[in-house]
């Protein structure tokens, strides 16, 4: 230990050193001149002495800077191209690393994140991802293992004045002080104040909502506004920072106590029921605590409170923590179900992606090879003059080495800036909530000079070896680097291909009509509606429909397509258990959203046992048999199949399954449906006229109308996205591989400008010229594409949940993709080839 | 000279007093009979690891020739160490020689 503080103090004071040690040589040369005797060369013997610390490192690393320095800037054309391939390469990486640190990584922006925990219910027989709010309570109460227990439900709200609802999230008292947030005016939801017994009803409003709509009035705390029709006094004003435990930005919140003063009969408070909304429960772990321990004693405390109530707690019902504090723990949507949850799927996505960007990245290192061994051989003689003067072949290495060390760490910050900057426009273009800060964090910034580190090896470690060895030549390097360059290229090339291929198909007939649809969600089950006022609510809205002008067909369904809502349930057929998707449909469904009937009958008045399947469901559940007639069973009562619907892909565009199963609505279904309407007009007229009708009929409920056109639209963003990233990642390394093997094209035509001078001056072919140059580039691009075919149906794999009702080996993708790649490449290099048509052979020969 | 054996000997001559670099190889020089005579390009280096390994130190004084130099001193460690090198070497010197004579 001591000998690294003394070699720490000489690094630190090694000019002084120096000098002493000179001093001492100096004295013993004295002496021996005085007594003749030969003394050694003072130069060398210093620099052994000084290698003794061990710190010569350091010198020879600033010396390879230094000079590396003074080379890049004498050839700014050569410095200023490869930091520009490097920042496109290093770039796209850290814009896709940085995502995934704000997902990911990076917990959210609230106080003290690591003992946050997210509680989801869980049994042997299902799942929910949010728990109704009395089991909340109760848990409340009785939990000695959570310091603190979160809860919130988001919600729409009417505000006077104001056309469209407003987000809102109903949320316990002690949100905002458990997050740690601070108001930016007034004051934020006390629980002392806020949930106490008859407290008065406050609402805290968003930074950005303050600012949009009440522009930023800085006497609004205190102002009371009317939602929903009732007063509220606004209390305060959250910061701009804030993010809550949502990627949704709400700009109301309310204490949950309040819920039904606001909504009209509402069960939020007392509802145990699954289906019912639910709040989504955080939970912070008293110091020393691991969440194993809050799960252990929650299970014991949903088991006490099952005992109480058996029809709504689950038996064995758990409650696993999850870290709460990350943006992807905020993402999932309400939802519950049988048998296990979907692991998640957007793991094996991100890995794609990941693999994608570093494909770029090779793309980028591959073009940059080439350059910088094309560079290194036209330093030849440098090179030989220092291995004259003693340098050994690792000193040589080292130095071409650090050379490309400096360009990738300078493509480095050049990459940061614009990941910065992609990632900026990513966030505005996808609507991210304000609070998240696209700006590059440590992890980010490790990250950036890493891959410098990384890309340095790719494009500079193999060229320093060859151009040390005197490896003029060294085609099979330069082929190499060309192979990968084409590689990288294809495989992106191919999976946009797919990715194009999928986006054409999904904005396709998705198997049900969903231009002209309307669907109007009355929620009337939130409201508390029985099932016999809520038929009647129904009906009344359905019969003024029928009066309007351009409405061709009305109905109602308890899951419509396109809707916010999933449920799936695993039944029994013939002692298999399938998973399908239920609805309780009115008989004018299918006609109304045009599912075709493809055999039996449809739905009637009256048909209590009856249900019709879809294509999938049929086949799935009795393959190579007729299944009208044959019986399925669910929830203890069986059904006789009398009808097979075609498949539509209501749930989500990528549902292979769509195994739908249709019932007659009854009573008990009727505060669960949704109506919708088939105009013939244009749908958007019809939506205004609706809310109106609504209101006519009953004005304590406003349903939320929602176009199905847009529902669709909305649907298919994720896919756009992503077939336009990967294709613009494609278009770039296509353009990397082009400039590579024109570059190298164009070399090999002058180096070889004396043969083709005496082919031509022989009498050769202009064509065979061409072929002469061309040859030895046919077989990298070829291996290449080879490779890069093998990689991107690897790759295709993967990406086969995002490919709705495209097959991962499309062949008109992969065709294209490489019929695409082919032709620009053969079109870029004829540029330089034909140079080599222009050689005189007379000048040629004479000048050399 | 063996090469380990030079730190033994420059840890021995400093035992009876610091020494500056010039001294250290005329004391070993006309100790052994003018037979060891130690090159600089020897001597400074090693002297440099025994700086860095802690067994002697460097001070400023005078020289015999009225010059300010810098002399090498043992240290505490230096003398243990030096001790240390001496009994490993009296084995090793007894071994060899057992060697030679009977073998």
């Amino acid at each position: 230990m001591n000998e690294f503080f003394r070699r720490l103090r000489y690094l630190l004071n090694h000019r002084r050193f120096d000098r002493e040690l000179a001093g001492d040589l100096e004295f013993h040369r004295e002496m021996a001149a005085r007594e003749n005797r030969p003394f050694g060369n003072t130069l060398h013997l210093r620099e052994e002495a000084r290698e003794a610390w061990g710190w010569t490192w350091i010198d020879r690393l600033s010396q390879d800077l230094r000079y590396a320095f003074r080379l890049l800037r004498k050839s700014p054309g050569f410095t200023l191209a490869a930091v520009l391939i490097l920042s496109i390469g290093i770039g796209v990486n850290i814009a896709a690393f940085g995502f995934f640190n704000l997902m990911v990584l990076k917990p959210l922006p609230v106080r003290d994140p690591a003992t946050l925990v997210r509680f989801q219910r869980f049994s042997p027989m299902g799942y929910a991802s949010v728990l109704p709010y009395p089991e909340m309570a109760f848990l409340r109460e009785h939990s000695t293992t959570l310091s603190a227990v979160l809860a919130w439900n988001p919600s729409t709200l009417r505000m006077e004045h104001e056309q469209r609802p407003l987000k809102a999230q109903f949320v316990t008292a002690n949100f905002f002080s458990e997050l740690g947030a601070a108001a930016s005016l007034g004051r934020l939801l006390d629980p002392s104040r806020d949930e106490a017994n008859g407290a008065e009803p406050v609402v805290v409003l968003s930074y950005a909502f303050w600012q949009s709509r009440f522009g930023a009035d800085p006497s609004m705390a205190g102002k009371t506004i009317r939602l929903n029709d009732k007063p509220v006094t606004v209390v305060g004003v959250a910061s701009s920072e804030f993010s809550g435990l949502s990627l949704d930005s709400p700009e109301l919140w309310l204490p949950i106590v309040q819920h039904p003063y606001l909504v009209n009969g509402s069960k939020l408070l007392t509802d145990y029921s699954v289906e019912g909304s639910g709040v989504a429960v955080w939970g912070r772990l008293r110091p020393g605590l691991t969440p194993r321990a809050a799960e252990e004693e929650l299970r014991s405390l949903a088991a006490a409170l099952r005992a109480g109530h058996p029809n709504d707690i689950w038996e064995k019902e758990s409650l696993p923590g999850n870290p709460g504090a990350y943006a992807t723990s905020a993402i999932s949507q309400s939802h519950h179900g049988t048998g296990t949850k979907d692991p998640n799927r957007m793991i094996p996505v991100a890995g794609l992606a990941g693999a994608l960007v570093l494909l770029i990245l090779a793309a980028a290192c591959g073009n940059l090879g080439s350059l910088v061994l094309a560079r290194g051989v036209a330093r030849a003689r440098e090179i030989t003059i220092r291995a004259a003067i003693g340098a050994g072949r690792g000193r040589l290495v080292r130095q071409l080495f650090t050379e490309s060390l400096l360009l990738g760490m300078l493509g480095s910050v050049a990459g940061l800036g614009l990941g910065y900057v992609v990632l900026q426009g990513l966030m505005a273009v996808s609507g991210a909530p304000a609070w998240m800060n696209p700006a590059p964090d440590w992890r980010v910034i490790l990250f950036a000079i890493a891959l410098g580190f990384l890309a340095a090896i790719l494009f500079g470690l193999t060229p320093a070896f060859q151009v040390v060895r005197q490896h003029h030549q060294a085609t099979l390097v330069r082929q190499i680097l060309i192979g990968a360059q084409v590689a990288a290229s294809c495989v992106l090339l191919i999976v946009a291909g797919l990715l194009v291929r999928t986006l054409n198909h999904a904005s396709g007939d998705p198997g049900f009509a969903y231009r002209q649809v309307v669907s109007i969600n009355p929620s009337l089950g939130n409201h508390g509606y029985p099932p016999a006022k809520a038929r009647a609510y129904i009906d009344t809205v359905e019969s003024r429909l029928h009066d309007l002008p351009g409405v061709e067909l009305v109905s109602s369904a308890s899951t419509p397509p396109l809707g916010n809502k999933t449920v799936t349930i695993g039944i029994e057929i013939a002692g298999r258990v399938i998973h399908i998707h239920p609805n309780s449909i009115e008989p004018s469904y299918f006609q109304t959203v045009k599912i075709p009937l493809l055999r039996g009958r449809n739905l009637m008045r009256g048909d209590t046992d009856a249900v019709v399947v879809s294509q999938s469901l049929a086949l799935l559940g009795w393959p190579g048999e007729d299944p009208v007639g044959k019986q399925l069973e669910l929830a203890n009562r069986k059904y006789t199949v009398i009808g097979i619907s075609g498949n539509a892909r209501v749930a989500e565009p990528e549902d292979r399954d769509s195994t739908e199963a249709y019932f007659l609505a009854d009573a008990a279904d009727m505060p669960s449906m949704v109506v919708l309407v088939k105009t013939s007009g244009r749908p958007e007229e019809l939506a205004s006229t609706l809310a109106s009708i609504a209101k006519a009929v009953d004005p304590m409920i406003i349903p939320e109308v929602q176009l199905m056109k847009t529902s669709f639209q909305q649907r298919l963003r994720g896919t756009q996205y992503g077939a336009l990233s990967v294709s613009l990642l494609a278009l770039v390394a296509l353009f990397l591989a082009c400039l590579g093997i024109v570059g190298l094209v164009a070399y090999a035509v002058s180096q070889r400008t004396r043969e083709i001078a005496i082919r031509m001056a022989l009498g050769a072919k202009p064509s065979h010229v061409l072929a002469i140059v061309m040859r030895q580039f046919v077989r990298p691009v070829v291996v290449g594409l080879l490779v890069g075919l093998g990689g991107a149906v690897a790759l295709s794999r993967i990406l086969r949940q995002m490919l709705f009702g495209v097959s991962s080996l499309d062949p008109v993708a992969y065709l294209g993709a490489i019929g695409l790649f082919t032709a620009t490449v053969a079109l870029a290099s004829l540029f330089p080839a034909r140079r080599a048509l222009l050689v005189d052979p007379k000048s040629a020969l004479r000048n050399d | 000279m063996p090469s380990g054996a030079l730190v033994l000997l420059i840890l021995r001559v400093l035992r009876s007093g610091p020494l500056h670099g010039y001294a250290i190889a005329q004391r070993i020089h006309s100790l052994s009979s003018e037979v060891l005579h130690v090159e600089e390009g020897a001597l400074y280096p090693a002297l440099q690891r025994i700086l860095l390994k802690g067994w002697v130190i460097a001070e400023w004084g005078i020289s015999e020739t009225n010059r300010q130099v810098r002399f090498y001193r043992l240290t505490p460690a230096g003398r243990k160490q030096l001790e240390a090198e001496l009994s490993d070497y009296g084995r090793v010197h007894e071994a060899i020689q057992a060697v030679l004579r009977t073998a």
